[in-house]
């Protein structure tokens, strides 16, 4: 089977990439999100997740690699950079646009429309505060851990960059999905459409709500 | 039910052919009669209050597509609008965004229809062996021309153009009306294009690889087209030409 890709449409590869690291994006977040929620269930619960994704089965000594995380820190920020690029093009740069995006937005009442201009502004919000979290865990990974996150959150005041990541990627991250079901052609009606609004609306309300506990649960380990 | 309400009109007001005139709202009182529409309204207005007032029509059966305006934030066809949909009987009437304004209420919308109908080349390209007159046409599947059929009945009214903020941050989009037309020749099996000569045409960032899905098209489409199914068709067909 000979498949012959056809790498000058640039606008057809651009426009599937931004879709394909949004999902993938998305799943890991989500994942992500309820591994750290572990805390829920008690420091001994965090602490046994946090070595698994470190690979201790495989290390004799049981510590296992830290490093994996910081490969993982590395790989994330690699695809959301794709994200980044691709998306930025369909963002309104000049003041031109942003006018034309105003004026539109004041005469006519769309409610996807402002959900997307919460998409685009919480998409602003992550770029800038994503760097920040990547590089906390990706250049400390042994300290994740209940005691070592909790100091990290809690006492050197990280929730203050933790909990907005929180609202806005969770938002962007179930709109996102949502439009990429309808982009696609997931939605064979407007009734199947309406539903995945209402999923998307719910995604987003229990991770945030997931995630704020997570983080409140921390509190007990700060010393 | 409705009859003899009084109706507050908001219109916006604005003649680009007067040199001092400036975009002002300005406001109508009517008294409402039984299923009266707002094209119905304008009419009245015209007649009874103010003379110089310009809005388009033609056919006042959503037919012709001329008479498209935002009524209270959501654009539609004026004579397909009831007054009694609005209990608190307040109607602003503002002119569709993003076309050249003639004056008031009407737009342009013909000069973008042309323009685009000649950049998309929007007209049946025959097959080679097809293009002699007297030969007889082959039938069409009742199926295929049902599904042709479902895209044809777009009256060009514009509003989908309107309703799309990608198109207004982005001027040379094709719009859901575009996409529609193109989806049409795309599915007529007489059209010698292929999947490659539409991507010339829509495979880029004004075309189908533009769109956001923001649905501003689909949700306000007075013939409730598919606009939402037609874009994600087109796009997973030119996304497939990558392979």
């Amino acid at each position: 089977m000979a498949i012959k890709l056809s790498i000058k449409k640039w606008s057809a590869w651009l426009d599937l990439s931004q879709s394909l690291s949004g999902v993938i994006l998305a799943v890991f977040l989500w994942t992500h999100l309820v591994l750290v929620s572990s805390i829920l269930l008690g420091g001994d619960a965090m602490n046994w997740v946090a070595r698994t994704m470190e690979l201790s089965f495989l290390s004799s000594d049981g510590h296992g690699y830290p490093w994996v995380v910081t490969c993982i820190a590395v790989g994330i920020a690699a695809l959301a950079l794709v994200h980044v690029i691709v998306a930025l093009q369909k963002l309104p740069m000049s003041l031109r646009q942003q006018r034309a995006l105003q004026q539109q937005m004041q005469v006519i009442n769309h409610s996807d429309t402002r959900l997307w201009r919460w998409q685009a502004i919480t998409g602003v919000v992550i770029l800038l505060l994503l760097p920040v979290h990547l590089w906390l865990i990706g250049s400390a990974p042994e300290t994740i851990g209940p005691q070592g996150s909790a100091e990290r959150i809690w006492n050197q005041g990280v929730w203050m960059v933790y909990l907005p990541l929180l609202l806005t990627v969770e938002l962007h991250a179930a709109i996102g999905i949502y439009r990429v079901a309808l982009k696609w052609g997931a939605a064979r009606d407007l009734n199947s459409r309406s539903r995945l609004r209402k999923i998307k609306t719910i995604v987003s309300i229990a991770f945030v709500t997931v995630g704020i506990a997570s983080l409140l649960a921390f509190l007990p380990h700060a010393s | 039910m409705s009859q003899g309400r009084q109706l507050t009109f908001n219109i916006f007001r604005y003649d680009p052919q007067e040199p001092n005139d400036k975009p002002k709202m300005v406001r109508y009182h009517l008294t409402e009669t039984p299923g009266m529409t707002v094209f119905i309204a304008l009419n009245k207005l015209r007649e009874e209050q103010d003379t110089s007032l310009q809005f388009d029509f033609v056919c006042r059966a959503g037919i012709c597509g001329s008479c498209a305006m935002v009524i209270n934030g959501f654009p539609t066809l004026a004579c397909r609008t009831l007054t009694a949909k609005y209990p608190n009987g307040e109607i602003t009437l503002m002119p569709l965004p993003g076309f050249e304004l003639i004056g008031d209420l009407s737009v342009n919308t013909g000069k973008f229809m042309r323009e685009l109908a000649e950049r998309l080349k929007l007209w049946l390209h025959p097959k080679a062996n097809d293009i002699s007159i007297h030969r007889l046409e082959e039938p069409m599947a009742p199926e295929e021309a049902a599904r042709l059929y479902e895209l044809e009945r777009c009256v060009e009214c514009g509003v989908c153009v309107s309703a799309c903020a990608t198109k207004q941050m982005r001027e040379t989009f094709v719009g859901a009306v575009g996409m529609m037309k193109i989806a049409r020749f795309e599915l007529d099996s007489r059209d010698a294009r292929t999947a490659e000569d539409f991507y010339h045409v829509i495979g880029n960032q004004d075309g189908v690889f533009g769109c956001m899905t923001l649905l501003g098209c689909q949700d306000n489409c007075p013939k409730d087209l598919p606009h939402m199914q037609q874009i994600a068709y087109l796009r997973r067909k030119m996304a497939m030409t990558l392979v």
